[in-house]
């Protein structure tokens, strides 16, 4: 449950360690984010030295969650973090490696480069 | 245990299809059904990666001439994939051809049929272009993404040179930087001399 105002932390290489969510992208009005979810956000820290800079507005996928996530089949996946993969316009990650483990999810809602980037896919 | 939690997820593959995707519940079903089919090897009619297999899709990409194709079986890796292959397109519309002769060729493959399985294209009219057939994806790129995002070092198990490529940045990136104080270097040659 990602809403505006939410701090996530960066799952890749892009240079950004935090994001701020201040618009969910979808309806309008929309109050919540889950996993799977385009946010626009703004960077809040971010590694010197990287393309990424401090208070850049930028779009970012979600893929963990602290609030859990159900499969039809019963399982429930649960996150330490809320975390999210910088992408730009096109919908290309800008980092060139994930990091921590990512929900299958992603695939069927068309992140199939951020999966495939991603050490470990549960 | 996470098998045992995975062989219960896949026995239950009509439970998978979630209603806020309708048009991608196969494909749920799809990966769902991936194991038993390694496994048992029990026809599915409703699989895309059994309407063209490796090699086909190898030949095409010959054909359509995308160049440095790679071919990574990436079983034991993932589990969401048992191959993948990594192809080179020399510009935007060469990468499109690419991916609208994959589609192109599961379509003529199953002329007449009633349900037409077609690949999933992401990333149309971009450098990176994902072709996915469920069992097996497709990556074209183009050349400058290929060398960044280096897929195939990714794939092949070769984490050492990416990781101490990332080391490097991320110790550039942690070094300060501090200017070099010359007033004390300069003054002690001085005071040497003196």
């Amino acid at each position: 449950m990602i809403q505006p105002q939410t701090y996530l932390n960066v799952a890749d290489n892009s240079g950004a360690r935090k994001l701020m969510c201040i618009r969910i992208i979808g309806a309008s009005n929309r109050r919540y984010a889950h996993i799977g979810d385009v946010i626009v956000a703004v960077i809040k820290e971010a590694i010197p030295n990287t393309p990424l800079e401090r208070s850049e507005v930028i779009r970012a996928v979600i893929v963990r969650t602290c609030k859990e996530l159900k499969r039809k089949n019963g399982t429930i996946i649960r996150y330490d973090d809320n975390a999210a993969v910088v992408i730009d316009q096109e919908g290309n990650p800008k980092g060139t490696r994930v990091f921590g483990a990512i929900p299958r999810e992603l695939r069927q809602l068309n992140f199939t480069k951020i999966v495939s980037l991603a050490p470990e896919v549960l | 245990m996470f098998s045992a939690l995975r062989s219960r997820y896949y026995s239950l593959p009509s439970l998978l299809k979630s209603p806020p995707f309708p048009d991608q519940s196969w494909k749920l079903a799809l990966s769902a059904s991936l194991p038993s089919f390694s496994s048992s090897a029990s026809g599915d009619a409703r699989d895309i990666s059994e309407i063209l297999s490796v090699p086909e899709v190898e030949k095409i990409l010959s054909d359509v001439k995308a160049d440095n194709v790679i071919v990574i079986p990436t079983e034991n890796h993932s589990c969401w994939a048992d191959v993948t292959i990594i192809a080179t397109g020399r510009s935007d519309w060469h990468l499109k051809n690419i991916a609208q002769a994959l589609v192109y060729k599961a379509k003529q493959k199953q002329k007449g049929a009633k349900h037409l399985m077609l690949p999933s294209v992401q990333g149309y009219d971009t450098k990176w272009i994902v072709i996915d057939y469920g069992k097996f994806v497709v990556h074209a790129l183009d050349e400058k993404a290929r060398v960044y995002f280096n897929l195939e070092s990714l794939w092949t198990g070769e984490p050492s040179s990416p990781n101490d490529n990332s080391d490097k940045d991320l110790q550039n990136a942690f070094v300060k930087v501090r200017p070099i104080n010359n007033s004390k270097k300069k003054k002690k040659p001085v005071q040497v001399s003196s």
